[in-house]
């Protein structure tokens, strides 16, 4: 029972200025983490699945480096540790906005590799054999059939990740990233009220990751290969990845 | 002396400790159709797949029009392979790509054709097996028939020196058969140089130049279609047509 709820707070918080900028914020380092995930992930994908014995070795050892490691500590780690290390990392560029989005990115990458790898294991190997046999060179093959087929696969749990590093963000609270949740908590400790600005908070998640899914399902109808553009019965099941105490 | 087109010496292929080929030599000529019988793992689709340059064999050779392909790296071997048409028993269509997409691929990626000149050419050759009506249609929305005769036109439209046919029916239905058959017939008659696995009795009868009975990764038996199955010598060709017929 919410005994002393003040809408007028919750309004007020809602429509605030930290509020915004910090969605805005999540949204950002979250938008700058995926791609930057997708792209070394599909690498680490390529290189676990390679011939090579010490490529596989090298994917698996980042898989479990930042998979067996806490998101939080890797954070204090990126943020603290490495200016120690390298002065490159003690300028001004390096912001928190910067350090959350190499965490993110480098720890996202591991997941979205085993998305990727089971993504490419789906599409059928005839479909390769097929485009060997036209003469096409490997990379073409992976360029135009095998990659356009394992993205379908690959959409749904790639969705998940999306709201996982989404709530990932907050996290980044700790190193002074002005994001949402740095936004509630200034307003719980000013305030000395938790209903109004928590709920405020859990709102705009809610909104984001509602507009996500929206894209989501379109993004998911363009790469169904029918002229009429009709629903598919869901596609073949990829491992779920489950990081709940990432 | 015959025109060769492609010519296999002394294969020989493992997988691991089971060796599938034990030293398979083959030739077919310009205009030929050699058709390939032969129990289930008896190494005939793994044959072909060495002919149509897929699999690198362990031991001999692989000539195309004399030419040792065989040497060659895997760089060098791809434009190669586009000389020889490949069709399958699962079809393996581009499941990404429409009836006409599929005919293009090979022309747009590996010729280097430009898009219209690409789709002009690719149109022809859906026209000529039946299924320019099916165009811009995708794979999942064809018939295995209709899938398969795609198929062959995005091999045929490369115009290969050969076309190898791995079991071109055995995933169809049984009334889908006829389609796919009638195609291949009627590029035997326009003199084709063909290599085809299937177990289409009648259909070797009527088409193939010679018939080759193959088991446990060596050729038993090879013989004119009439003398093949009127009056196989073999013992083991003899129980295998038992079993089919």
């Amino acid at each position: 029972m919410l005994a002393s709820f003040d809408t007028h707070l919750f309004w007020s918080a809602l429509s605030s200025g930290p509020y915004w900028r910090g969605a805005l914020t999540a949204l950002e380092v979250t938008a700058a983490s995926l791609p930057t995930a997708l792209v070394i992930g599909f690498f680490v994908a390529l290189g676990s699945l390679s011939k090579r014995r010490s490529v596989r070795m090298l994917a698996w050892i980042y898989n479990w480096l930042f998979r067996a490691t806490p998101t939080l500590l890797q954070l204090y780690f990126v943020w603290y540790a490495l200016p120690t290390w390298w002065s490159g990392f003690a300028q001004s560029w390096f912001t928190p906005f910067m350090a959350a989005w190499i965490t993110l990115s480098l720890n996202e990458a591991a997941y979205a590799s085993e998305i990727i790898r089971a993504g490419l294991l789906s599409v059928d190997p005839g479909q390769e054999l097929a485009g060997r046999a036209l003469g096409m060179p490997r990379r073409r093959i992976l360029q135009r059939i095998v990659v356009p087929q394992a993205v379908r696969i690959a959409i749904p749990p790639i969705g998940n990740e999306f709201i996982t590093l989404l709530k990932l963000t907050s996290l980044a609270s700790i190193i002074s990233l002005h994001e949402l949740l740095t936004a509630a908590t200034t307003l719980t400790s000013s305030k000395f009220v938790y209903n109004e600005p928590l709920l405020a908070a859990l709102v705009y998640y809610l909104g984001i990751v509602s507009i996500l899914m929206v894209l989501q399902s379109r993004l998911e109808r363009r790469f169904t290969w029918t002229s009429r553009r009709r629903r598919r019965v869901a596609a073949p099941a990829v491992p779920a990845v489950s990081h709940d105490a990432r | 002396m015959a025109d060769v087109v492609l010519r296999s010496e002394n294969l020989h292929k493992r997988y691991g400790e089971l060796e599938v080929l034990k030293g398979v030599s083959f030739e077919v000529d310009r205009g030929q159709v050699k058709v390939i019988i032969g129990p289930s793992g008896s190494g005939k689709s793994t044959l072909l797949r060495c002919l149509a340059l897929l699999e690198p064999p362990d031991e001999g050779d692989v000539y195309l029009e004399n030419e040792r392909l065989s040497a060659l790296r895997e760089k060098q071997l791809a434009p190669h392979r586009s000389e020889v048409g490949m069709v399958f028993q699962r079809f393996n269509l581009f499941q990404n790509m429409t009836a006409l997409g599929n005919v293009m691929c090979g022309l747009v990626e590996v010729r280097r054709l430009p898009k219209r000149e690409a789709r002009e050419r690719a149109l022809e050759f859906l026209e000529r097996v039946g299924v320019a009506d099916k165009a811009s249609q995708y794979p999942d929305e064809l018939s295995g028939g209709q899938q398969q005769r795609v198929a062959i036109a995005r091999a045929l439209v490369m115009r290969p020196k050969a076309m190898l046919f791995d079991e071109p029916t055995s995933a169809l239905d049984v009334e889908l058969v006829r389609e796919v058959l009638d195609v291949i017939e009627s590029l035997a008659q326009e003199g084709m140089t063909m290599v085809v696995v299937t177990h289409e009795i009648r259909f070797a009868q009527h088409v193939a130049s010679s018939v080759l009975m193959m088991d446990a990764g060596r050729i038993v038996e090879e013989a004119p279609p009439d003398e093949f199955f009127s009056a196989p010598k073999e013992e083991r060709t003899q129980r295998f047509l038992a079993l089919v017929e």
